[in-house]
């Protein structure tokens, strides 16, 4: 938020009468004066002093007024003016809006990303519309090519606006502070009073102080100037850039980076190799053998519900013990897997994310083999209640193939007639199964869900389904067979990450954050003193100030406290008899901070708050350092 | 461990005694606004430079620093030393202020956690910071004639709190037992309160503008006789600037906090969930308003209508998202 900045608000042509507007606004005594000025409507602070549109004009290159040179188009003239539309300020306002915009339909919408079940589901309840949202990318808004677009032209509307600022930057620091404008008295704040000291000798006073409050100096013959505050814009700078480095690291993470989920049931192990992984999302750069050795086993599962009161189903805990390798041959250990505490092992973190049921069958077929015999992990359609659903394909199964869609309940009630899971625990567990018959078509060379059966080529078999319990059987018509339910196991999914961009991002984001801090607390500002003989022998200090930044104001009190500090420094011992003897304050050495504002400005002293039109002779010691910005002006300065 | 059911209750008590302070209060500041005798600068009457010149030093000069201003005497933006009907209206706001803190402590205890677990304990929070906030300014800025402007939509949202959104206490799910709740949370919170601030005087900011415009066009301004208790527009803009400034960083944080958060619950630390998505809209429709804020041609009226833009994506990611939209954020309670 440094002084205010330029924007080209039409078209190129009308860029001249733009770039009075925008030196208008940044010179110095916009700050306060001219923002004022228009926040009270009048609007046209920068336009009523001609001396400082023409001053302004003046270093201004002539290619910069647009495309248009001479009357023709030149390729370099369209060329510049289309890198001046893109770093403005207008445009990265536009951009960010789009940007706001464009991740409206990545909340409202099912996103592939986040929940692919519900983007099926999106297409089996609108399947006109689906499509075409599909073609405009509407279900991976964040991957879509038009959302890239938005964000890497909003950066590079970034970077073209950082650069130039921060090779400014540093052109500035180099420099010292402009000479002391002429009249202080016509700054936004000044104040004055008379010393018995030389004025030589009240300026060096001044430059001790000033200095000690670490500002940069100059003098000259009967002035001080002094500035402070270059560390606004360097925080200014620092968010800006931090926030491309945020961009970087996600570019980072999605190249070099992959995840994984698995799902895991109790007693089962897996390596952390793609085809041990349920999914497998590689960045751009991962191969398969890039994936760290680890393999983790699942010793155990238990999840804790409230029973009572009205928070009843909700769960309290999740706790899984696993024992993990971090390589094949490392020596085994222990950990106790929670939502909020993953298991990091080679830099791959492990979370715990989810958790359900996986109820345990023997299938015999008609010959009466054992075509099947292990736990099926269900999937939970009710996480309230974990009322759960799954499949079971006997492949194997002779004369014909299996296959069942079962409903699991941990909880089972009667409600009515039909049974429903009355709470997530595996209180009542009941399983209860639909049969069929044929083929399965798992050799059709398409591929399958394990969570889903194709009953195409499958016929239900007449049994009216019943729920088991643990032991119970179910004998199948036609000889076909014997199902039975032998008891549950519980399964946990994993999600695996690798992500080598986290930490940079982690950086990036708090640099950003403290940049902004920085360029919000800090403002910059300039003090200038002049001291003049007067015609009693004494010498006349006249300070003047001007800080040079958004209108959150603030600088009225450091100019306040600074006044004192010098007055003190000036008028020494004197002075602070005569405000002793005035009374207000009982303890000279120790009044507090509003005594000391209050004091530091007596009655007939001549601290003003002027937010008179910008004219004057302070201008040309400000516009020395602005007219070299004046090709700038219409780059946006951002905070 | 089992919900203090007796503390709950004392919760609740004194969360409505809150609601009935603070409509109190809220009467009061009206009775200032309609009996008080002293005027403040009126926005409406007082020349361009003069208003701007005065309001100035008036809230510009107090500053981090913490010096109170120079110079600047009876001509304050507040009415102080002030009359009866303003003491206690602002004796009010303390107290509701008062026991909103000790209704939210003792939800706290009553859970063993830190009571902003759901939706109806988000409310009673943010709600707390705005008028922590409201108060603040009073003092610092003088800003009293702030009250019943901040204290409406208070009232209208602990009402509809208690009443519709209403959570009874309990335990946290296992997702939200983390440190981070009190880090993301808390900052989210203090940076909504700051957000509800700067949305109050922008809206007033953008009456006062409105109807300064209107006069100086010789047309009627119906909003001028209430808007005539009001510092000039000038300074409405700054003090609802600075209570933005103060609130987006704290935002980041709170977003950045987030991020760790969700990297240590979900695996990622940015996933586009719709809450993640909706708090970086947020963010970033702030950030155009600061960048508004500081350009020519932007400032003012139009970087106002921005941060009410702004506003209304926070209103709808606290309160839409929660209710709408199904995400991983949603411990809202109110299924």
């Amino acid at each position: 938020m440094t002084a205010a900045t330029g924007d080209a608000k039409r078209g190129p042509a009308e860029d001249e009468e733009l770039t009075k507007v925008t030196q208008g606004t940044l010179s110095p005594a916009g700050e306060n004066g001219s923002e004022l000025a228009e926040a009270n409507g009048s609007g046209s602070a920068g336009r009523k002093s001609p001396e400082l549109a023409a001053a302004s004009r003046s270093p201004l290159p002539p290619a910069s007024s647009g495309p248009v040179r001479g009357g023709r188009l030149t390729v370099l003239g369209w060329l510049r003016w289309g890198w001046r539309q893109l770093t403005s300020m207008r445009t990265a306002l536009i951009l960010l809006f789009l940007l706001a915009v464009a991740s409206v339909p990545g909340s409202v919408l099912p996103q592939e990303g986040i929940d692919p079940a519900a983007v099926t589901q999106y297409y089996v309840s609108h399947p006109a519309l689906a499509p075409i949202l599909n073609r405009l990318s509407l279900f991976s808004v964040f991957a879509a090519p038009w959302f890239a677009a938005i964000y890497l032209l909003l950066f590079a509307s970034l970077a073209g606006c950082v650069l130039p600022r921060t090779v400014r930057l540093i052109g500035s620091a180099r420099q010292r502070p402009p000479r002391a404008p002429r009249n202080l008295a016509r700054l936004p704040m000044s104040a004055s009073y008379t010393t018995d000291l030389t004025p030589a000798a009240a300026l060096a006073a001044a430059a001790g102080v000033l200095g000690r409050r670490r500002f940069r100096l100059d003098q000259g013959d009967g002035w001080v100037s002094a500035e402070k505050g270059y560390l606004r814009e360097v925080g200014n700078l620092l968010f800006h850039v931090a926030l491309l480095a945020v961009l970087f690291s996600v570019g980072l993470g999605g190249i070099f980076g992959y995840k994984a989920d698995r799902l895991l049931i109790v007693g089962q192990g897996f390596a952390n190799t793609p085809t041990a992984l349920d999914v497998f999302r590689p960045g751009r750069l991962v191969t398969p053998g890039d994936l760290q050795p680890f393999s983790i086993n699942l010793l155990s599962f238990s999840a804790k519900y409230v029973t009572s009161g009205p928070q009843v189903d909700e769960p309290i805990s999740y706790n899984a013990w696993l024992s993990y390798q971090s390589q094949p041959g490392a020596q085994v250990q222990h950990y106790l897997l929670r939502v909020n505490h993953p298991l990091v092992v080679d830099n791959v973190s492990v979370y715990l994310i989810g958790h359900g049921y996986a109820p345990v069958f023997k299938v015999t077929d008609g010959t009466g083999k054992v075509r099947w015999e292990g736990p099926v992990p269900f999937i939970p359609v009710d996480q309230t209640t974990l009322t759960s659903e799954g499949v079971i394909k006997v492949p194997d199964a002779v004369p014909d193939q299996l296959g069942f869609a079962g409903v699991f309940l941990p909880t089972a009630v009667d409600v009515g007639g039909t049974l429903q899971s009355a709470f997530p625990a595996a209180l009542n567990p009941r399983v209860s199964l639909v049969a069929f018959a044929g083929n399965l078509g798992m050799n059709s060379g398409q591929a399958q869900s394990v969570y889903q059966l194709n009953t195409k080529g499958m016929r239900e078999l007449p049994i009216a389904p019943r729920p088991l319990a643990a032991g119970q059987s179910m004998r199948l018509p036609d000889g076909a067979g014997t199902v039975t339910y032998l008891g549950y196991q519980q399964w946990i999914s994993l999600a695996i990450t690798y992500d080598p961009g986290q930490l940079p991002a982690l950086i990036s984001g708090f640099a950003a954050l403290a940049g902004l801090i920085l360029s919000f607390l800090i403002r910059r500002r300039r003090v200038f003193v002049r001291a003049v003989s007067a015609s009693d022998g004494s010498t006349e200090i006249t300070v003047g100030g001007l800080a040079r930044s958004d209108a959150a104001g603030g600088f009225e009190a450091e100019f306040t406290d600074l006044t004192e500090l010098l007055r003190n420094e000036h008028v020494g011992r004197s002075w602070q008899a005569a405000r002793t003897g005035d009374g207000t304050a009982d303890q000279p050495d120790d009044f507090n901070s509003q005594e000391r504002g209050r004091l530091a400005v007596p009655a007939e002293s001549a601290v003003t708050a002027d937010d008179a039109p910008a004219s004057g002779d302070y201008h040309e010691a400000a516009l020395s350092r602005e007219g070299k910005r004046g090709s700038d002006a219409r780059q946006h300065k951002p905070g | 461990m089992p919900v203090n059911t007796s503390l709950a209750d004392a919760s609740n008590a004194l969360l409505f005694s809150t609601v009935i302070l603070y409509a109190l209060a809220m009467l009061s500041y009206a009775c200032d606004f309609a009996f008080a005798k002293q005027r403040v600068i009126a926005a409406v009457t007082v020349p361009e430079l003069v208003a701007a010149g005065a309001g100035g030093p008036a809230i510009a000069t107090r500053d981090a620093a913490g010096d109170q201003p120079a110079g600047t005497g009876a001509a304050e933006t507040g009415r102080w030393p002030a009359g009866f009907w303003l003491r206690l209206a602002f004796g009010l706001t303390c107290l509701g202020l008062v026991t909103h803190v000790f209704a939210i402590l003792t939800r706290g205890l009553a859970e063993h956690r830190v009571p902003w677990g759901n939706m109806y304990e988000f409310i009673a929070a943010f709600t707390c910071m705005a008028v922590l906030v409201l108060v603040a300014a009073s003092v610092r800025y003088r800003a009293y004639y702030m009250g019943l402007f901040v204290l409406l939509p208070v009232v209208l949202a602990l009402g509809i709190d208690l009443t519709l959104i209403y959570t009874p206490a309990g335990s946290l799910v296992p997702a939200l037992q983390s440190y981070w709740i009190a880090i993301h949370v808390t900052a989210m919170i203090v940076a909504i309160g700051l957000f509800v601030f700067g949305a109050v005087v922008t809206t007033l900011y953008l009456l006062a503008d409105r109807s300064q415009r209107r006069i100086a066009a010789g047309k009627p301004s119906w909003s001028a006789g209430i808007l005539q208790h009001l510092p000039a527009p000038a300074i409405l803009d700054r003090l609802s600037y600075r209570s933005i400034l103060f609130g987006f960083p704290v935002w980041t944080f709170g977003v950045i906090a987030g991020a760790i958060w969700a990297d240590h619950a979900w695996g990622r630390y940015w996933g586009w969930d719709p809450k993640e998505t909706w708090s970086f809209i947020t963010w970033v429709v702030y950030a155009m308003f600061l960048h508004a804020r500081a350009t020519a041609g932007w400032r003012g009226r139009r970087a106002g209508y921005i941060q009410l833009a702004a506003f209304a994506c926070l209103m709808f990611n606290v309160i839409g998202v929660n209710l709408w939209i199904t995400g991983l954020h949603s411990y809202a309670g109110m299924s």
